[in-house]
């Protein structure tokens, strides 16, 4: 059964199209990798799938609903809240917040108590505040940063931040898990213990993973299924082998080395 | 109920009777030291008001990061409201107002309260929209809108005023508002709902794909700020028992928000101590008698040099003489004006005089200069007083003196 599925969707911005007419489906379960060449259009797939763009032509169905279709869209906060969240590709942390406030944030989504309660800081208000905190570390266990956890994000590593963007995501327990370029300006051995986190999330938590990611051996080793963009268009599309060998897929990722 | 929620139970009454025993104790305080003088009493109920419009303020533009600038309408709203209602319901001595004054004024603070949270509402209706300096000149128009309706309103007494009566004045009602509304703050920001406020300020792109709702929380926290600077309105308009355009000058919302900023946006000890201070500095030197040139003059000069060096001194210099020369420079810059003011005191066109009433505001503006230039990011930054930052404070100050700076 597909999660999510594309269908011709576009997105215009006045004479450029950066997506056209794409279609694809993800399976449940899957680690379903997005890559092209810079300026493919593989963020913007991302902003049309979480509602910060509204598609221009075409439908978006996530989990047998249609939450984007020609001009309209339910909106990131919906679409949140539906089960899709997401990284940045340039890192957006609550940079004054700590590690686990920020993550915190990420599980708000799924309180239950009003803002009254806060003010007055009723039991409840407080009790919950606990278990988001408490849920917050477990995840900033998964991904690493646990011993972080009071470090205001901006003061941390560049791979840190990256992981705590994955950490923030997961919070909002997502049934979706969209990772911008999450090893951007990480080392060989930071990258593949991203590897290892992102298969564990996806085999602890049961959550299916669509990532965009430059580095081919990364792409290559941890994802099922491979979909490729060049200006905007679907040009490959199956096995990371089957990808590698596409001569489409060679011709443009050589000609943007030009 | 069990022992835990028993003991915070406690705990909760416990803060609500301190909180209810210091504002007792701030009108003693009042009462005893300005027997002699009414305007030492304003004093203190006038410092509950600002604590409460400033701290009320930081919630929209510290914590939610929506710079607003239009706060003082909210507070004028608050006491035409208190106004128009005492206008109705008073009849010489007879009325509602005059036999309950306690239960009346804290109707009245609802009332106003409640009014002026549907300005907050309009006014944060930008807010949606725009961001930074775009909705700061909004807020400002807006806000401005309104004091002129308010103003020129036939209804509310026109350009002349309006009448509030009677005069009730509860010292301790005003200390207790600015009490509550520094523990609102508190609680919000203890709790996680706080933490989506504070994300909203930092990034709405991001906060929106985390599914937080970005347009609620503005408007709460329009709603929620206007609304405690309404109901300090209604206290306000008891106490003076004459509201009028005066009341509420235009420069009103500019030094609310140097309160804020000042204090270290977001930082509710911040505005708190900025809103004490700043209101205080002014009102203080009220008595500032003539002042020689001699000493105005030379203070200028010692205050631009002194800042000129502690700032290098900030930058620069991390050796184990830092702390000296951060702090001593001060002291030296207020004997030599001290010593030199004397001495050319009879020196030609030194010895002229400068009104001390005008002296006041100059003394204001230049400690403002002063302070944004060598903490721009505000008394407290983003801090908050506690015994665990206080430690941290402390901690480092042992270390820093036991090693060399690093
Ligand atoms: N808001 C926007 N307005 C106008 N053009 C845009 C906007 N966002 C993206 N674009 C354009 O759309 C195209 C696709 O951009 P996109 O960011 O999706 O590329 P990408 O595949 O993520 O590239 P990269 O690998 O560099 O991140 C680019 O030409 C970009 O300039
Ligand atoms: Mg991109």
């Amino acid at each position: 059964m597909s999660l999510l599925s594309l269908d011709k969707a576009t997105i215009q911005f006045g004479g450029l199209i950066a997506v056209n007419q794409v279609s694809f489906s993800l399976d449940k379960g899957d680690i379903f990798g997005l890559i092209g060449p810079n300026g493919a259009g593989k963020t913007t797939c991302f902003n049309l799938i979480t509602g910060i763009y509204e598609p221009t032509g075409g439908s978006v169905t996530f989990d047998g609903k249609v939450i984007a279709k020609a001009g309209k869209s339910a909106g990131p906060e919906s679409i949140a809240k539906m089960g899709i969240c997401r990284t940045f590709q340039n890192i957006r942390l609550y940079g004054s917040l700590s590690a686990i406030e920020n993550v915190m944030v990420g599980g708000f989504l799924r309180h239950r108590t009003g803002l009254f309660s806060a003010l007055f800081d009723l039991k409840r208000a407080a009790d919950e505040t606990v278990e988001l905190r408490e849920a917050g570390m477990k995840l900033l266990q998964a991904v690493g940063l646990d011993d972080v956890a009071d470090v205001r994000s901006r003061d941390l590593p560049y791979g840190s931040q990256r992981r705590l963007e994955i950490a923030r995501a997961m919070a909002t327990q997502p049934k979706l898990l969209l990772l911008d370029e999450p090893a951007a300006g990480m080392n060989p051995q930071e990258k593949m213990d991203l590897m290892e986190v992102v298969r564990s999330i996806r085999d602890q938590f049961g959550m299916t993973v669509l990532l965009i990611e430059h580095d081919m051996r990364f792409v290559m080793g941890l994802c099922e299924k491979i979909f490729v963009l060049d200006h905007g268009e679907e040009i490959a599309f199956g096995l990371p082998e089957e990808v590698r060998a596409n001569p489409k897929v060679i011709a443009a990722y050589l000609g943007e080395a030009h | 109920m069990d022992s835990v929620a028993l003991r915070r139970l406690g705990f909760r009454l416990l803060w609500i009777a301190l909180g209810v025993a210091f504002a007792f104790l701030v009108q003693w305080v009042a009462l005893s030291s300005g027997q002699f003088n009414s305007n030492g009493q304003r004093l203190f109920f006038l410092a509950g008001l600002y604590v409460t419009l400033a701290v009320s303020l930081n919630l929209i533009n510290g914590i939610t990061g929506q710079f607003s600038m239009g706060h003082a309408a909210f507070y004028q709203v608050g006491a035409y409201t208190t106004g128009v209602l005492a206008a109705k319901f008073y009849s010489d001595g007879a009325g509602l107002a005059s036999k309950y004054p306690l239960p009346w004024l804290i109707g009245m603070m609802f009332a106003g309260g409640l009014v002026a949270a549907l300005a907050g509402f309009i006014v944060g209706l930008p807010s949606l929209r725009l961001k930074g300096d775009y909705l700061a000149i909004v807020t400002l128009g807006f806000g401005e809108i309104i004091r002129i309706i308010v103003q020129n309103q036939k209804s509310l007494g026109g350009s002349y005023g309006m009448d509030v009566k009677p005069k009730i004045d509860f010292i301790w009602l005003s200390t207790l508002l600015a009490i509550a509304t520094i523990a609102i703050s508190r609680n919000l920001l203890k709790n996680v709902h706080g933490l989506a406020f504070l994300a909203v300020r930092e990034d709405e792109v991001a906060s929106s794909a985390m599914g937080v709702r970005v347009t609620r929380i503005k408007i709460a926290a329009f709603l929620l700020g206007s609304a405690l600077a309404g109901a300090a309105g209604a206290l306000l308009a008891h106490h003076e028992t004459f509201i009028s355009k005066d009341t509420f000058p235009m420069d009103l919302s500019f030094i609310i928000v140097t309160m804020v900023v000042l204090g270290g946006t977001g930082s509710i000890t911040g505005s708190t101590l900025a809103a004490i201070t700043l209101y205080l500095i002014p009102e203080r030197m009220r008595d500032l008698k003539d002042v020689p040139v001699s000493y105005a003059a030379l203070g200028v000069i010692m205050l631009i040099v002194t800042v000129a060096f502690v700032r290098r001194t900030m930058e620069k210099d991390f050796s184990k003489l830092r702390t000296v020369k951060l702090v001593a420079p001060w002291f030296v810059s207020i004997v030599v004006v001290a010593v030199g003011g004397a001495a050319l005191k009879n020196v030609g066109p030194l010895s002229k005089v400068i009104d001390g009433q005008q002296l006041r505001f100059v003394i204001f503006a230049l400690t403002l200069i002063t302070l944004m230039l060598l903490r721009p990011q505000g008394i407290f930054a983003h801090h908050e007083f506690s015994l665990q930052w206080l430690k941290k404070v402390l901690a480092r100050f042992t270390k820093r003196s036991g090693e060399v700076a690093s």
